[in-house]
């Protein structure tokens, strides 16, 4: 049996000024339930709270109504006395009369008071339909795993591991170290890029709380917060990490050579190669597609064309420690972790879609990233601007920003955010490597937001003499050994024609490849361009709709590093947070399903934004809805759509509003 | 031709995050509204099945809130685009049944718009007044 | 051309002999000679009693259910309508398709066949429907229809109650609600209503009173068609079985429309469409709450 007490708070005469105390103490004790109606002047004070309990204990009662300020204040306070009763801290309702009636009808007493019984009458009636409900403790594993090794995963993964829990840091790539080991300087500082960031490589690879699982992909995630199950698949590098020194001399006599990726294909790499000198680990991998030994063991005759090719096995031959090991294979590594930080990057737009621009067919028609490699003193040029064509030396260079950016019929009509800078960026390096360059920039506006980016902007047109042009590119063709560049000025209102000897396309910012298929199997949820999306684009930049999962850096949109190692450091820290508890306290207010009237319709299924809803198929073979308790943040959009009442938000039950709804009016 | 003396009951159903704290604000800011409302708080508006609707109006409502946050706001960021496709074929079938699609609202109201909160009760209440009690209908409610 | 008769029967043979099938669901003669009942056919032999013709009114789909949980598969002759039905169980994952033989068959009207002797007259179905070819099938026999003699017409009677004041429009539903016995045949023979348990036979909460009031029968009809939104496939056996005549398609069809005018979406045309409650555009107009 219920037995209710009501307690009406005065609130000093924040309420009792308004609302008739005793004309609601005396209908509450009408109401159906309540034992007893008691007053105090202030019932979250000291003595307010001893009262209750009291009161409590006297009546024995099981159920409490608290008609005082909005249940926003104090319902937390309110639950603390009921434990301190011996009450289930859930078996307590909150009238609001105070925000929501006295405070509002100040002007007319006698419809407050009667507003306030009801508001008391539609408490009284859910109070009696609680439950008891126990928070749930979980223990949870503190070991974080961080996909993707750019500088934000890297930071990430530096600044779990000081806070000393063991991370697991998983890169797809042979290296660390992402794009920003392919820049040469950064800006607005000019330092160089390398030697920022080798330093944090090198520490990840020295850092006792640090696994490094490079060459490896994240292939399956389930389970929640505090206890992530996750496959990671170690793919075969056919070198023996542990015996290779990284010497090099297998890099160094393998006689394959195939376009350099990490070069963004000028130059060449060798079949077993290392992507670049600093790479983090310093182990080679050989590259299955054109190791010819490789080729030579999957020579069918008869099917692959041509002639079987020469068992090479020159690195096998030559590595002083015996590291090749061509019998390795992809390995399957399962670990638990507690939290997990995605950090997987971007790709830059690929401009060969652009007849505009050439198509990609003009040789002297570059990448920004391109450029940046040949900045760079152990690129593919030895850090000398040389045209691909002829490899002679560029003395006018047009520069194009926003390409594959801010275009709405390209698909892409975000800003890229990081073009303006680096292209800023890249005509006073143009201007460093040759004093005699002149670079002509094509801009639509410039965007500069950042501390010292204005700035640095600025110098690049009026210290380094970059001429800035408003317009966009309409055409780019070959003449000669020369590009002429048609464009338009919009400020002057007239076409301009460029004849250059290079033409550097600021190629904007896009999701990186796989992106969209590793939300999936996280279960994250990702714009319509691939980005990941964060659980609140202001409160909360690096959390997402699942509790433990973070996101940071350029995966979520275009980002420059500064913002990148802030997000990565702030992923951390919410890690560590997590990290510092024992274990998980859940929430009992969460969804569950009743599997005698679930029909398996899974409407709810679908609409659960937390994805928190499962199958699982009962002994009978029939499939219903099972809610992951840990997952379920208590929206109701579940037992709102569920047709024969299945699923119950507890706390919110059907019950429980049915009551409120059927006490409305007395 | 508002009919003296007539008071319309409204049930409100408010979500937590937005509308029900946006209520608590024009409390906290004084502004004074019609008492005709009552309040029933959920978690979202997508919460609010709409059996709780014709509930209400069978309980005697002449006129039901739901309201929630901003479209894009929304606590459990979809909530309340899911609640108003359910309300958006609920209204005009109401209407169809007799229930006059002024009888419902769903709105909108952030956590900071107390005003808007006390105005929209005040306009409600203020139709409601010209529309008259739910004649007939509100069966089980009041005659 | 073969009648429809004979390849309906060959093919159920045929997946009766198979031995993968444990049921074939169709219709054969009643007793009366004119009209059909359904039949269920379990062996070869009985297979020979399918017939089809205008008379063979009942949605069997409604009966799919029962073989949810079932390993072999199932054949079923289908109406247009049907085949509607079809693909809303396979949406709502009651049944696989994978274990499914439509036999689909392009119809040429139902005649009405009442509580009194069959009719010449076409069902109101039939006057109002919008899809005269099977949206699924595996077989289709009968000759496929280019158009819809009816769709012009699907929502003339809604529009006529849509045009009344709302005194009306109260009165009129009042009028009719206050004569429900709660049989509740119409849930009975809806393919949609299949849940274990109905939220109208639940006790706790009580949704809606035991007593057949017009109140409590308000309640009842307003979330009964509302639990059909946008899943009703406007088979209308709901208003056929009605003992008290009751215009259910009415409720059925206004919500059938304002779907159809708010999120582009009609229950069965195609499965793989998610349902209009289990989804949502961001930047849709759907005057209410916009
Ligand atoms: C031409 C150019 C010049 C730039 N110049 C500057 C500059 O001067 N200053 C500046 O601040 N910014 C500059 N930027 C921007 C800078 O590159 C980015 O801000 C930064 O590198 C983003 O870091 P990140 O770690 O988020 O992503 P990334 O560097 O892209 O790193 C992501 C990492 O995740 C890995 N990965 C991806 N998917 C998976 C997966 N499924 N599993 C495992 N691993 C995965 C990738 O291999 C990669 O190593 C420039 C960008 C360009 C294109
Ligand atoms: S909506 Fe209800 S019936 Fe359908 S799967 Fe979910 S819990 Fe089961
Ligand atoms: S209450 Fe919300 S979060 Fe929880 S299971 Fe239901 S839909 Fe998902
Ligand atoms: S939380 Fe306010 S509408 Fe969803």
């Amino acid at each position: 049996m219920a037995r209710i007490g009501v307690f009406v708070c005065h609130c000093g005469t924040n309420i009792a000024g308004v609302v008739s105390i005793p004309a609601v103490l005396e209908a509450a004790k009408k109401m159906p339930g309540v034992v007893v109606a008691a007053d105090d002047k202030y019932s979250c004070s000291d003595p307010g709270q001893a009262h209750i309990r009291a009161v409590i204990e006297q009546n024995k009662l099981n159920r409490v109504v608290i008609g005082s300020c909005s249940p926003r204040m104090h319902e937390f306070t309110f639950r603390k006395v009921m434990v301190k009763a011996g009450l289930n801290p859930y078996f307590l309702e909150v009238a609001n009369i105070r925000e929501q009636v006295s405070w509002v009808h100040s002007n007319d007493k006698e419809k407050a008071t009667a507003k306030a019984i009801d508001h008391v009458m539609i408490a009284v009636a859910k109070v009696a339909r609680d439950e008891a409900l126990f928070p749930k403790r979980v223990p949870l594993t503190k070991r974080a795993l961080v996909i993707g090794a750019g500088i934000t995963g890297i930071q990430a993964a530096l600044d779990i591991a000081s806070a000393g829990h063991p991370v697991t840091l998983v890169e797809r790539e042979a290296s660390i170290g992402g794009h920003m080991a392919q820049l040469d300087k950064t800006f607005p500082t000019l330092d160089c890029s390398a030697c920022i960031l080798t330093p944090k490589m090198v520490e990840v690879a020295q850092h006792p709380n640090i696994t490094l699982l490079t060459y490896s992909e994240v292939r399956q995630v389930s389970g929640f917060v505090g206890n992530f199950d996750v496959e990671i698949v170690k793919k075969a590098r056919k070198v023996d990490s542990k015996k290779c020194t990284g010497c090099g001399v297998c890099w160094l006599k393998c006689p394959e050579k195939v376009p350099a990726e990490f070069n963004e294909g000028l130059g060449t790499r060798e079949a077993i190669y290392v992507p670049f000198p600093q790479a983090v680990p310093l182990v080679p991998r050989v590259d299955l597609e054109n190791c010819r030994y490789i080729k030579y063991l999957e020579y069918m005759p008869g099917k692959t064309p041509g002639k079987r090719p020469m068992q090479c096995r020159i690195c096998e031959k030559l590595c002083p420690v015996q590291a090749l090991d061509w019998e390795q294979q992809d390995e399957v590594v399962k670990e638990k972790f507690g939290a997990i930080v995605v950090a997987t990057g971007y790709k830059t737009f690929d401009p060969s879609v652009c007849g505009e621009y050439g198509g990609g067919k003009l040789p002297d028609v570059i990448s920004g990233l391109q450029l940046e490699r040949m900045f760079n003193s152990s690129g593919p040029t030895g850090g000398e601007v040389l045209r691909p064509s002829d490899g002679t030396h560029p003395k006018t260079v047009v520069l194009v920003s926003c390409v594959g950016s801010r275009d709405e019929q390209r698909g892409r009509p975000y800003c890229s955010k990081i073009c303006c800078m680096y292209t800023a960026k890249q005509t006073i390096l143009l201007k460093e490597h040759d004093p005699e360059v002149q670079c002509y920039v094509f801009y639509i506006d410039i965007r500069t937001g950042g501390k010292d980016y204005e700035e640095f902007a600025r110098r690049a047109q009026e210290e380094y003499g970059a001429l800035y042009l408003r317009g966009r590119i309409s055409r780019i063709y070959e003449d000669g050994k020369q590009l002429v560049v048609l464009g338009e000025d919009s400020l002057m209102g007239r076409p301009v024609e460029i004849r250059a000897d290079m033409v550097v396309l600021a190629t904007g910012v896009e999701a990186n490849e796989g992106a969209a298929e590793l939300a999936q199997t996280m279960k994250l949820s990702h714009d319509v361009y691939d980005f990941l999306t964060e659980a609140h684009p202001k409160l909360k930049p690096v959390e997402t709709q699942t509790d433990g999962i973070l996101v940071a850096g350029a995966c979520v949109g275009p980002k420059d590093i500064p913002e990148c190692v802030a997000q990565g450091g702030a992923a951390a820290a919410k890690v560590s947070a997590l990290f510092s508890q024992e274990m998980l306290t859940s929430d009992p207010m969460v969804a569950s399903v009743d599997n005698a009237r679930c029909i398996g319709c899974l409407l709810c299924v679908q609409v659960c934004p937390y994805k928190a809803i499962d199958t699982q198929v009962l002994r009978n073979g029939r499939t219903v809805a099972v809610v992951n308790e840990s997952l379920c943040r208590a929206c109701g959009l579940c037992p709102a759509v569920c047709r024969p009442k299945a699923v119950n938000l507890r706390g919110f039950t059907n019950q429980q509003l049915l009551a409120e709804v059927n006490a409305l009016w007395q | 031709m508002a009919i003296d003396g007539f008071e319309p009951r409204i049930a409100g159903f408010l979500c937590n995050w937005c509308s029900y704290a946006g209520a608590d604000l024009a409390g906290t800011s004084r502004m004074s509204y019609p008492s005709n409302i009552r309040i029933i708080r959920v978690p979202c508006s997508g919460r609010v099945d709409p059996l709780f609707v014709v509930k209400a109006f069978q309980q005697g409502a002449d006129g039901v809130l739901v309201a929630g946050c901003h479209l894009g706001d929304c606590h459990y960021n979809e909530g309340n685009f899911y609640s108003r496709r359910r309300f958006a074929l609920l209204a005009p079938f109401l209407d169809y049944l007799g229930i006059q699609k002024e009888r419902f609202r769903l709105e909108w109201v952030s956590a900071s718009e107390g005003r808007k909160f006390s105005d929209v009760v005040s306009s409600f209440t203020s139709d409601l007044k010209k529309l008259g009690p739910r004649s007939i209908l509100s069966p089980g409610g009041r005659e | 051309m073969e009648s429809l008769d004979k390849q309906i029967r060959d093919k159920a043979r045929e997946l009766l002999t198979s031995g993968a099938f444990a049921c074939v669901m169709g219709y054969e003669r009643a007793t009366d000679g004119k009209t059909a009942r359904p039949l269920f056919a379990y062996t070869p032999e009985e297979a020979e009693r399918f017939v089809f013709d205008q008379y063979c009114t009942h949605n069997l789909a409604r009966y799919l259910i029962n073989w949810r949980d079932n390993k072999k598969s199932v054949g079923i002759v289908a109406k247009p309508c049907d085949t509607r039905a079809i693909n809303l169980l396979i949406n709502e994952k009651q049944i696989d398709r994978s274990k499914l033989y439509v036999i689909g068959v392009a119809c040429q009207g139902i005649m009405e066949v009442g509580w009194g002797a069959p009719t010449e007259k076409l069902e109101l179905r039939c006057n109002t429907c919008s899809e005269p070819n099977p949206v699924l099938h595996d077989l289709l026999v009968g000759e496929f229809k280019s158009e819809s003699p009816a769709a012009a017409k699907a929502y003339a009677d809604v529009a006529a109650i849509e045009g009344k004041s709302a005194e009306e429009r109260d009165g009129f539903w009042q009028e009719h609600f206050s004569r429900c016995i709660r049989c509740y045949a119409c849930r009975q023979s809806c393919v949609g209503c299949y849940c274990q348990e109905c939220f109208v036979d639940e006790l706790d909460p009580l949704w809606v009173g035991i007593k057949v009031a017009p109140a409590e029968n308000t309640v009842w009809h307003t979330i009964r068609a509302f639990h059909l939104a946008g899943r009703c496939i406007s088979c209308n056996e709901c208003e056929r079985v009605c003992p008290v005549d009751i215009p259910l398609s009415l409720l059925n069809r206004k919500l059938e429309k304002d779907g159809l005018e708010l999120f582009q979406f009609q229950a069965g045309m195609d499965a793989s469409v998610t349902p209009p409650f289990a989804t949502f555009k961001k930047g849709e107009k759907l005057g209410t709450g916009d």
